[in-house]
């Protein structure tokens, strides 16, 4: 079997880097299973970040299913942490305790939305080989760092996981984390969207 | 989880049967910085109003300033970030308190909380409440008081406020919550309870400020000995989840609170003469600091010692299984007799009331306690 021609195509005539990622996400979409992938991967990934910034937690005396809002709207800008920022309502279900903030739900989706896509497009790599490149994994980590964002209420906790003692220059460095994370998976998007020969598609 | 109110109900457009309810809905009254009346305890929480701070106000401070560990400036210097902003860390502004009773079911008969009997008033400030927001600006007893924890040093303290409100930094030293005034922006570290210049107020003066007795306990221990007590509410206005301690457990003692486990940030001294997270209770004034190991006072119910060169004795509460530091300077002998203190006349004392100069003394983390106060005398 011969390899895909990637030099083939005039290079004027070849697509642009987010002419390509559109194509490739626009079949990644088109397809049932990819978007299965997509959805189970973003879930997944919302669901982790949620409980690494401690909005999403399971235990404590479980219950009947209750929304609680806050009086005090305006906190759901008050930021309470690197890319953290306040809830405005309690929303339990049995053991689960959700605390819904608008932006670090917003800033969550946005996350999620990359992750699923990176993870699509990896498997749509997999199962079309005549898509060349696109088994590049490095959507499926680019999302690492914004999960170790997730800081208490006096430093990360995630350093008392790993036991590591905090310091002022990690502390700088953990701000960088949710940026590092948008930047890298947008970039891994891009990599792949680069990868994706639109002749073939 | 947070209590359901019925002042103010809000249905959430959910698609299962839910039960709705506000946060943080308000009675507006009261002077924050004058007396307010007892309120009696019940299952409705009550609030206790705070006054807007008035700029320019200082909180009220000591006499005398307590003993530092460096310059004011070089603790300064030392202050790292914890990770949240100026007021990351909401402090309780606008607490509300509700009877034992109604909220019995939410604690395990062990589970810390902070007692304060001051007048007429009897309250229990929860740790599970406090871990989230390390200062609740109340009234008590008619004077204005700030309610403080820091869940890295392990330490509660209650300090005057007058006609300003504490606030957390988002700044730590020694790994101890830095608060700050709402007056005049001057740093106060918890612990040395001094001002410090900060990026806020540069020149604030040195004073240390007026400081009151909490009492860390247990819930069982608090309502077993004050069952009318009140109870600081879990509706406190803000969305958190109480039911979750980001740093560990005292009920059992694990994680970051674990006798052994190491500070979060580096301690301004390290004297491994106990494990960093043992529990001390510590006394300091203007001439020294000594420390009782808790444990230790618990087995022997009485402890002697000596600070900056005077005598100073240690008595075992098991009532509130605290402890209470008084001067001795006349080295008078105390033995301890069913949870009394007999002082050889034939009288007798409970462990809190000897006739003697009480001294300030709290339960603070031994790492944090010698971090500060490297030249504490330790008692074990």
């Amino acid at each position: 079997m011969s390899e895909p021609n990637h030099s083939a195509p005039a290079a004027p005539t070849h697509p642009g880097i987010l002419t390509r990622t559109g194509a490739a996400l626009s079949i990644a979409a088109r397809r049932r299973d990819s978007r299965l992938v997509f959805l189970l991967a973003a879930l997944s990934y919302l669901l982790i970040y949620l409980a690494t910034v401690g909005d999403l937690a399971v235990g404590g005396a479980a219950g009947g299913v209750s929304v609680q809002v806050v009086e005090d709207l305006s906190r759901a800008l008050a930021s309470e942490g690197f890319f953290r920022y306040g809830a405005i309502a309690v929303v339990s279900a049995g053991p689960i305790t959700y605390l819904f903030s608008p932006l670090n739900a917003s800033l969550a989706l946005v996350l999620s939305t990359l992750v699923g896509a990176n993870v699509a497009l990896t498997y749509l790599g997999s199962i079309q080989p005549r898509a060349c490149g696109l088994e590049s994994s490095t959507g499926v980590f680019a999302g690492i760092p914004a999960l170790l964002s997730g800081a208490a209420c006096c430093g990360p906790t995630i350093l008392l996981v790993v036991g590591v003692q905090a310091s002022a220059t990690i502390i700088t460095g953990f701000q960088l984390l949710v940026p590092l994370a948008l930047l890298l998976l947008v970039g891994s998007l891009l990599v792949i969207g680069r990868q994706v020969d639109p002749d073939l598609l | 989880m947070t209590r359901l109110t019925s002042r103010r109900a809000f249905v959430a457009a959910v698609g299962v049967a839910a039960v709705s309810g506000c946060l943080g809905s308000r009675q507006s009254g009261g002077s924050g910085g004058g007396p307010t009346d007892t309120v009696e305890p019940t299952s409705e929480p009550q609030p206790t109003a705070t006054d807007e701070p008035e700029a320019g106000v200082p909180p009220p401070t000591a006499d005398s300033r307590l003993v530092l560990p460096m310059t004011p400036a070089e603790i300064s210097d030392r202050a790292v970030s914890g990770g949240p902003p100026k007021d990351g860390i909401p402090s309780i502004d606008d607490p509300s308190f509700v009877s034992a009773d109604s909220v019995a079911d939410r604690f395990e008969p062990g589970d810390p909380v902070f007692g304060l009997a001051r007048g007429g008033e009897v309250k229990a400030y929860p740790q599970a409440i406090l871990v989230l927001h390390e200062i609740c600006n109340d009234v008590v007893d008619g004077t204005p008081v700030s309610v403080t924890y820091c869940p890295l040093t392990g330490t509660a303290m209650g300090f005057e406020r007058g006609e300003t409100t504490f606030g957390v930094s988002g700044r730590l030293v020694n790994n101890n919550l830095i608060m700050y005034d709402r007056g005049t922006e001057a740093w106060w570290p918890q612990v040395l309870a001094t001002s410090l210049p900060g990026p806020w107020n540069e020149a604030p003066g040195i004073k240390s400020l007026s400081e009151f007795r909490l009492v860390w306990t247990t819930w069982e221990k608090w309502t077993a000995k004050h069952p009318d007590t009140q109870v600081l509410s879990f509706d406190t206005g803000f969305a958190k989840n109480y039911s979750r301690d980001p740093y560990g457990s005292y009920n059992p003692r694990e994680g970051y609170y674990a006798d052994g486990a190491s500070p979060m940030f580096q301690a301004l001294n390290t004297d491994d003469r106990l494990a960093p997270k043992r529990v001390v209770i510590g006394t300091r004034t203007a001439e020294g600091a000594a420390a009782f190991d808790k444990r230790t006072l618990r087995e022997r119910k009485l402890l002697e010692g000596d600070l900056a060169g005077s005598p100073i004795v240690a008595v075992y509460d098991p009532e509130l299984d605290t402890g209470y530091v008084f001067r001795n300077p006349d080295g008078r002998s105390f033995e301890y007799q069913n949870g009394r203190v007999a002082d050889g006349s034939g009288d007798t004392y409970a462990p809190s009331e000897l006739p003697a100069e009480q001294l300030y003394a709290f339960d603070a983390m031994w790492f944090a306690w010698s971090g500060f106060y490297p030249e504490t005398a330790l008692y074990v």
